[in-house]
């Protein structure tokens, strides 16, 4: 009872905690708040959450957030800004934007209602045409998009709809309803972004997820895919996710979607059409592929009937849907009903094609191509915002993004108004909305910002699934009326928030429907040539490392290390690698520095680090996030510069075991499928290689015992050399140890044995059974190796094996890869024919 | 008046070329001034599918698929048209261009022949406020549009240099503009952004002229080849104008139209992929002469 009725009395420090939140939070004059509402005080989701949130102590806070920004590093969730070779960190709110169960219903009603309204244009639009002979729509609010695919029209959709996922940005306006503010049909970004957000909060703060009932994403991705799998016309269908490749901006958002539905990522170069099929060139030939899901914008999809100089598409695609041949979500010229132009009509449109009125208003919009409507937009122009009819870009201007002519210099206004009055259907005219804030976490307060939440909505079976949550953009700036994540905005995860508990469905389909499969999948060319790569650089760069130690050993241990000349032919080993561009006569120590930690020399450990990072961020949906991680750190630790010759050893040594690492993980943790075969491949090739390389250098014919004592210091073979022979090092032993020893897992015989093990279990390209280029070459390196005698062994033997395998290298390349010598990538026809 | 009209589009590769994919668009069109009698495309080496539809601007395209390693190819287009157009005069009476433009936006139609289609920029005529300028001049307030439209044409004609070395394919309308040369498809692009800055409907032609004029005339620039030109929207009454600024005319018996699309992209006579070869070399020979 005592202890009760202390604790009644004490005002508990959470309650002052959300109280001080509260006073602290200054909400910006007549626009909603997320978190306070009208009466001043907070929302009753927000209050749970706060309250909740309050118990954690500012430490363990602070170490959540840490916690999440670094997974989100870790897993290497990054945004590429238009125009930026870098990929940057993703900027999360560490706070989720909360909305209500009851409310979300709303929003949800109102989405699906405009996805199956936006369907029903589209269906009439390419198809009857009654809208535009009717009068219901203005032709030439169609006509003037770039999204109005003629070649497409009349083409019915393979799997009957244009839009299988939809997407709709909703902003809260002043008078505290939510209004859409654009429509997202071509191919809608974020959904997989929501997904790592969700992750990555949900992980940080499992408490209070847990206990705040939030409704999970899963079952929405669950339903896309299955209804994506539902609309190819057979059992089982493969599905590509079709991305520009590791330049597009959000790289990373299609690998995790590929990654989490279990699709293939491919590009435009990976597919090829035939007969009236699209196929995906794979190391095991052309395989059909069923269902496409693109990213990458109709008009680049087939050079042969649209943007002609595009590279990132499939030549002969659209053909194929003519034939119904492949199914693309969403269908080509989905887009054009993004369309500003449209905006005005919908609200006619919706009564009558679905007999209802729109459930969510989107924002008042006049399109000049009526002349109604532009006089009305001419005569108070500074009151309106003005965005292009059918595009990002408002016409005349260079940015892109909204125009307000209120603020425009005179003469630039003019020249606007001028424009409106020419050409009136390139323009719209919106009237200005401020948009609710929500809070963010800075510095150990709330402040409001203003926001804009992406919602995702799935065609399925059973009509439109809506994702509970989505993608929120919140703009850095208080006045900010458009948000774009180009613009310094960060990200937050969308908690639909639920009185009672949520259902922990996952992505794991029912049992009695899934086919038990041992081997998954099948791997396209390009990825098997990035996996073989991603081996042959982390091999390289070993090598180098390698090379880099032994150079500077007798500093370490003065009077046993190698002597002058042996010194010289690790250090001219260096520079024909390319590692460094410091000629002989350098210092050993700025040597080594520059072979390991060079920006500009190709061949230094950091180059080629970075080279196999490249690659493997082409991988990113096939690599576990541990490999990613590890390659990263490598990459990062490398590019910073060491202080002195004995960092630059350490660092050293600390990368050779990173690199160890990454080959565990990888032997560990991939499936022996076909390409681990190739990521074995490209390390066991290239190890041969500069074993070779290595038994040339140190074990030629004239070689000293320092000499070679350099080679097995080398290869690793110290302790077998010694517990096998017990005298100092000699030619005949130690070339027998490098090169021909089938049992010394660094000798040359014992990588050629693996690559013939490798090119065994691969699939054959051709008929008719004949033995093929790769599996020729390797089989007979393979006899070569192990019928020599060490004794036998000469320089020149030696050379030519290094060329040998240098030509198995080719092989394999040019029979797997596409861009090998027998290079596949179609050329346009050009000149004026 | 009837033509014969053969068109052979050859093109020679660096290396052996394994497969190809091809558009043509090598039909004549048949319309209410023109009439295709007979055609016939013959393709070495033998393609392994031939399949014609007829595309969204109602041009018959020949999709074809060769398999056989080959190291040139060869078009060889035969067509026997007879045309009867008899072209408006250029000071004849006509609406006043603003109200073209009015009409053109009032249309209730997405196909082909509605001009609606015609007014916005496309993949190769962006408009351009500097061609806009230029147009503008002549089209002073009110004037009729057959008489305005001959205008702008005549000082293309007037005030640009045909040089065929100047400019390639991919060279973009700006600079055709700042130079001011170029040839006959560079020309109809200029005219096409000008008039369309302005908010007037204007369609890229290609078709042939005839080879060798009627005596005691002059020989045309462009008989050799695949010619081009504009066809504008002139409102309701008069409905669709063809303007050549290559040769300053207005399009009567001498022109054949072969395809009628937004820009060059819509109708390009053949273009494809091929797998195997950068290397590529292309001549076409038309000869365009008239049955007697």
């Amino acid at each position: 009872m005592a202890r009760e009725g202390s604790q009644a009395k004490r005002v508990r420090p959470r309650d002052r905690k959300v109280a001080q939140w509260t006073r602290d939070y200054a909400r910006l004059p007549g626009i909603p708040d997320e978190f306070i509402g009208e009466d001043g005080a907070p929302r009753a989701v927000w209050s749970r959450y706060f309250d909740a949130f309050a118990n954690l102590s500012p430490d363990d806070i602070e170490r959540r957030f840490r916690a999440a920004d670094r997974h989100l590093r870790d897993a290497g969730v990054t945004y590429r800004a238009p125009g930026d070779a870098d990929e940057r960190a993703w900027p999360l709110s560490h706070v989720p934007l909360l909305i209500g169960d009851a409310e979300w219903q709303q929003i949800a009603a109102g989405i699906a209602q405009r996805a199956t309204l936006l369907e029903a244009v589209l269906q009439d639009l390419y198809g009857d045409g009654r809208l535009i002979a009717d009068g219901a729509v203005p032709a030439a609010a169609i006509a003037g998009s770039p999204e109005f695919l003629r070649a497409v029209a009349g083409v019915k959709p393979p799997g009957g709809r244009y839009l299988h996922l939809y997407a709709a940005d909703i902003g809260r306006g002043p008078d505290g309803r939510w209004w859409v503010l654009g429509d997202r049909t071509q191919a809608p970004s974020g959904a997989g972004y929501a997904l790592e957000n969700r992750l990555v909060l949900s992980r940080a703060f499992t408490d209070l997820y847990k206990s705040m009932n939030v409704e999970r994403v899963a079952p929405f991705f669950e339903a896309f895919r299955d209804s994506l799998r539902a609309s190819a016309d057979r059992d089982e269908p493969r599905i590509g996710v079709l991305t520009p490749g590791p330049f597009s901006e959000t790289y990373f958002e299609h690998a995790t979607l590929a990654r989490y539905l279990g699709f293939l990522l491919v590009e435009g170069d990976d597919l090829a059409v035939s007969g009236d099929r699209v196929h995906i060139r794979t190391v095991a030939g052309l395989k059909r592929l069923d269902v496409l899901l693109r990213r990458v914008d109709s008009n680049s999809l087939d050079p042969l009937e649209l943007d002609a100089s595009s590279q990132l598409g499939v030549p002969g695609l659209i053909d194929v849907l003519r034939k119904n041949g492949v199914v693309v979500a969403n269908m080509p010229g989905a887009g054009v009903i993004e369309a500003r132009s449209l905006l005005g009509f919908l609200p006619s449109l919706s009564r009558r094609l679905l007999g209802q009125d729109l459930a969510m208003p989107h924002i008042a919009t006049w399109w000049c191509g009526q002349v109604s409507a532009r006089e009305e937009v001419l005569s108070r122009l500074d009151d309106f915002v003005v965005e292009g009819a059918y595009g990002p870009t408002v016409p005349g201007f260079s940015h892109s993004g909204a125009v307000l002519p209120a603020e425009l210099p005179p003469a630039v206004r003019d020249r606007l108004r001028d424009a409106i009055a020419t050409r009136g259907m390139d323009y719209v005219a919106q009237e200005q909305v401020r948009l609710s804030t929500t809070p963010v976490w800075d510095d150990g307060k709330l402040a409001p910002r203003p926001f804009v939440l992406r919602v995702f909505a799935a065609a399925t079976e059973h009509g439109w699934e809506i994702m509970p949550g989505g993608f929120c953009r919140i703009a850095e700036r208080l006045d900010s009326r458009a948000v774009s994540m180009g613009e310094g905005a960060r990200a937050a995860d969308v908690w639909v928030v639920s009185d009672h508990a949520v259902s922990t469905a996952s992505l794991l389909p029912a049992v009695d429907n899934v086919r038990i499969r041992r081997i998954t999948g099948l791997l396209p060319s390009r990825a098997a040539d990035n996996l073989f790569w991603l081996g042959r650089y982390l091999e390289r760069a070993e090598a180098t490392l390698r090379l880099v130690r032994s150079l500077s050993a007798p500093q370490r241990d003065p009077g046993k290390g190698p002597l002058h000349h042996a010194i010289e032919r690790i250090q001219r080993l260096l520079i024909s690698w390319g590692a460094t561009s410091l000629g002989a006569r350098a210092q050993t120590a700025s040597i080594a520095a520059d072979a390991l930690q060079s920006e500009e020399q190709f061949g230094s450990a950091l180059s080629l680090v970075r080279a196999a990072q490249r690659n493997a961020s082409s991988l990113r949906e096939r690599l576990s996030p541990d490999a990613w991680q590890v390659i990263t750190q490598t990459a990062e630790r490398l590019a910073k510069p060491a202080d002195d010759e004995e960092a630059v050893i350490r660092l050293a040594e600390i990368t050779l075991q990173e690199l160890a690492s990454f080959s565990g993980l990888s032997q560990e943790n991939m499936n022996r499928a076909v390409g681990w075969r190739f990521l074995r491949m490209g390390r066991r090739i290239e190890r041969a290689v500069n074993t070779a390389r290595f038994a040339r250098q140190f074990a030629y014919d004239e070689a000293t015992a320092e000499d070679l004592d350099v080679l097995l210091t080398l290869v690793d073979c110290q302790i077998t050399y010694r517990s096998r022979y017990l005298v100092a090092p000699l030619l005949a032993p130690v070339r027998d140890l490098a090169v021909l020893d089938p049992y010394n897992p660094r000798s040359v015989a014992f990588q050629v044995e693996e690559v013939n093990e490798h090119i065994a279990s691969l699939p054959s390209l051709k008929e008719g059974g004949l033995i093929e280029r790769p599996q020729r070459l390797a089989v007979a390196l393979q006899a070569t190796l192990t019928t020599a005698e060490a004794s036998a062994l000469n320089a020149s033997w030696l050379f030519a094996l290094e060329q040998d395998l240098l030509s198995l290298a080719d092989a394999i390349g040019s029979h797997y890869f596409p861009h090998g010598a027998s290079a596949t990538r179609p050329e346009k026809l050009t000149g004026l024919a | 008046m009837i033509y014969d009209i053969r068109h052979v589009t050859s093109y020679s590769y660096g290396s052996q070329v394994s497969f190809a994919r091809c558009s043509l668009r090598l039909t004549p069109l048949t319309d209410a001034h023109q009439k295709l009698i007979s055609h016939s495309i013959e393709i070495k080496p033998k393609p392994a599918t031939r399949t014609t539809r007829t595309d969204f601007f109602g041009i018959p395209t020949e999709s074809i698929v060769i398999e056989t390693p080959h190291k040139a190819l060869r078009i060889d287009s035969r067509s026997r048209v007879e045309v009867d157009r008899v072209p408006p005069a250029r000071d004849a009476g006509s609406s006043a261009w603003e109200s073209v433009r009015e009409a053109a936006l009032d249309c209730a139609s997405l196909d082909a022949h509605a001009p609606v289609g015609y007014v916005f920029s496309s993949a190769l005529v962006p408009i351009q406020p500097a061609v806009t300028r230029y147009a503008a001049q002549s089209f002073p307030s009110s004037r009729g549009i057959l008489a305005a439209t001959a205008d702008l044409m005549r000082r293309i004609h007037s005030e640009f240099r045909y040089d065929p070395k100047a400019t390639v394919i991919s060279t973009p309308l700006a600079e055709v503009f700042e130079k001011r040369h170029g040839v006959c498809q560079d020309f109809a692009h200029v005219m096409i952004a000008g008039l369309r800055g302005l908010g007037l409907p204007a369609a890229y032609v290609s078709g042939y002229l005839r080879t060798y004029p009627p005596a005691g005339q002059e020989r045309l620039q462009g008989a050799d080849a695949t010619h081009a030109w504009v066809s504008v929207w002139c409102g309701n009454e008069t409905g669709w104008v063809g303007f050549d600024p290559t040769n300053d005319l207005l399009i009567g018996n001498d022109h054949i139209v072969l395809a009628v699309g937004r820009d060059f992209s819509d109708v390009s006579p053949v273009d494809g992929v091929i797998v195997g070869s950068r290397r590529q070399k292309l001549s076409v020979a038309v000869d365009v002469v008239p049955v007697e």
